[in-house]
């Protein structure tokens, strides 16, 4: 298995610039996830690297070599389609071995190769069915068994689990972790679901308007996301962002959220006299008593999931609802007067162009 | 249901039900009851035969020649069209220059009638000074001046050609729709595992067009069956019956020798015979469903 390189890569169409000079590194057997909303040009990242668009500029390195002009066929890349893209009028075996048919391998060695990825993927009794007698699910296998046959350089999955349901998705999430985990290969996964990016993801490049936000592990983007739009893409719920003002009293800096002021620790004082965003994730946010809060609020919306509750509040003085992590033995009720009170430890800061002060 | 809304859904369903009972429902019976007699088609007077026609039909020996060609013309004006349709519908998807105009002009002579299409390739057969005829003596640089359709041999593969050129430009349009509906991933997914051309045609393509095979194919065997006016046109079932078929026969014996007892008994045949594809057609229709959705 091979590493990536990306250098400088970026794509037009026409005067449309989708892909912006992208530079990325994919290690050797590394899950890599590249996530971002519809349109940022993720999709077309992944096309660009399996050969199926060609670039505007810059280069694409797979296992060193460079293979920006090199048809897909031959840059030993295997991609699953958001579609499955399985030919239904072929069996489930000859959609798995479909490449190597292409390839013209001996028919008992097909046979063989498409009993052993049936196996791993547990889809041997569905064989000699058609794509339209499966399920999701079973057709996502299918497609993935078709990738893996011929073992190759990298895999490429553009939005493989868009299309099962709730259920099957976190089954099929866990299927790719296992199968990643088996054959150490290199995997690149396209997602919007930034969820499926916590859990698939060794690191994440996060993804707008045709240019890398943000990369880095899981827990980085989660705790130390370099802007607003990173900030609120990762995390479900997403983060809560407020607007507030810095303000030097005295020694010390003091930030204003409606007519609450807080103190600052000394971290912050590059930001004196800024209107900021201030973003503070759901579980950062407590319910005190009304009086007892930074902020009175009433509880708008209870959304009771049994091993957690979120509620959404509407603070005084502020138009947007804030959303809550609450454990479930917490007893809020729509319509109740609360106080909340922010771990100001947790506050991420964000200057008016979204990027990061501190 | 309330009684204005019945009263209207009757009203509405009449029109067209009743124009279907008259022209379709009533002659269809009516060639089943005079099947089985020997009116001739004026005199109000005719007999019963009971099965007579029907056992005419076996020691015909035109009819023998008439089912012979219509096996040759149905199996060649479904073949041809569908095959050249296809090979047309594959060469303009890829995008060759010129794409639109040679769709447009590749569709041009289905908007003909049978009858302006008999007529251009009557002058294009013509012994003399026919088109054909001479582009073979300018490269072959002899005088030749064969007859295409007053000869035996070459009549009814004449009317063929002619009937196939007609016909492929709606084979084409069909193909080329079905090609469109292809979902672009699966040609990807050709791209990615290194397809060669052919491979791509032979594996994907042609079995993905499916549906759209079975829509032409369809067409063909209605449009072959109802093929009447262009060999009517060219050769008239001629010469010698050498390209008579089962309609033409049938339409000779009723109107030109006013047998249309046994005229019906044949209609009754060529009935049962397009029963019976349409009965294959239906279940394979049903076949390609389950696959293709």
């Amino acid at each position: 298995m091979a590493d990536l390189h990306l250098d400088n890569v970026s794509k037009s169409f026409g005067t449309l610039e989708v892909i912006r000079n992208v530079c990325l590194d994919v290690a050797h057997g590394e899950f890599i996830v590249f996530v971002g909303p519809s349109g940022c040009g993720k999709s077309t990242l992944l096309r660009l690297i399996t050969g199926l668009e060609s670039v505007t500029g810059g280069r694409i390195f797979i296992g060193g070599v460079d293979v920006t002009q090199v048809r897909p066929s031959d840059r030993r890349v295997a991609m699953v389609f958001q579609s499955y893209a399985l030919f239904p009028h072929l069996t489930v075996a000859e959609n798995i071995g479909f490449g190597l048919r292409l390839a013209k391998r001996p028919a008992a060695v097909i046979r063989q190769r498409v009993d052993a990825v049936a196996r791993t993927l547990r889809i041997k009794d569905l064989l000699d069915r058609k794509p339209g007698q499966l399920s999701g699910g079973q057709r996502q296998r299918v497609a993935i068994g078709r990738s893996i046959i011929r073992s190759p350089e990298v895999f490429l999955f553009d939005e493989p689990l868009s299309n099962l349901d709730a259920a099957l998705r976190v089954l099929m999430r866990l299927e790719i972790t296992r199968l990643h985990n088996r054959l150490q290969a290199t995997m690149i996964f396209v997602t919007h679901d930034q969820t499926e990016a916590m859990t698939l993801a060794d690191r994440i490049y996060v993804f707008n308007q045709g240019r890398i936000e943000q990369s880095g592990t899981p827990m980085d983007l989660y705790n130390s996301p370099s802007n607003r739009f990173v900030a609120g893409f990762i995390g479900s719920p997403a983060m809560n962002f407020l607007p507030g003002k810095v303000e030097q009293t005295g020694d010390h800096m003091m930030l204003k959220i409606g007519s609450t002021r807080l103190r600052l620790d000394q971290s912050f004082t590059s930001v004196s006299h800024r209107e900021i965003s201030v973003g503070i994730r759901p579980e950062h946010l407590r319910v005190v008593e009304s009086s007892a809060g930074h902020v009175r609020a009433e509880v708008e919306i209870i959304e009771e999931l049994g091993a957690e509750v979120i509620a959404y509040l509407q603070i005084e003085g502020i138009s947007d609802p804030i959303t809550i992590r609450l454990p479930p033995q917490r007893h809020v009720v729509p319509g109740q007067q609360v106080g909340v009170r922010f771990a100001s430890e947790h506050f991420h800061l964000f200057g008016s162009n979204g990027t990061r002060l501190c | 249901m309330e009684r204005s809304a019945l009263y209207w859904r009757v009203v509405l369903l009449a029109a067209p039900v009743t124009v279907f009972a008259v022209l379709v429902i009533w002659p269809l019976f009516s060639s089943f009851f005079y099947s089985f007699t020997n009116w001739n088609g004026f005199n109000p007077e005719y007999d019963f035969v009971g099965l007579e026609n029907f056992a005419k039909i076996g020691s015909d020996r035109l009819f023998i020649g008439a089912i012979i060609n219509t096996t040759i013309w149905m199996v060649a004006a479904i073949l041809l069209p569908t095959l050249l349709g296809l090979a047309l519908a594959l060469l303009l998807d890829s995008k060759v220059p010129g794409g639109p105009i040679f769709k447009t002009l590749f569709y041009l002579p289905i908007c003909l009638s049978a009858v302006v299409v008999g007529q251009i390739w009557i002058w294009i057969y013509q012994a003399d000074w026919g088109l054909l005829n001479t582009v073979i003596r300018a490269v072959s640089g002899s005088s030749f001046n064969y007859a295409w359709l007053a000869k035996p041999d070459t009549s009814l593969g004449s009317v063929i050609v002619a009937w196939s050129w007609q016909q492929t430009g709606l084979s084409m349009v069909i193909f080329l729709a079905g090609l469109t509906s292809i979902p672009n991933d699966l040609l990807e997914v050709c791209e990615i595992e290194g397809a060669s051309t052919w491979q791509r045609i032979r594996i994907v393509l042609i079995p993905l067009l499916t549906p759209a095979t079975v829509v032409v194919v369809a067409l063909s065997v209605i449009n072959s069956l109802k093929g009447f006016d262009i060999l009517y046109i060219m050769t008239g079932g001629g010469p010698f019956h050498s390209s008579d078929t089962l309609a033409m026969h049938m339409y000779n014996e009723s109107f030109k020798k006013y047998l249309m007892g046994y005229g019906s008994a044949i209609s009754v045949v060529l009935f049962l015979i397009a029963l019976t594809i349409i009965r294959i057609y239906f279940r394979n229709l049903k076949k390609v469903d389950e696959i293709y959705g």
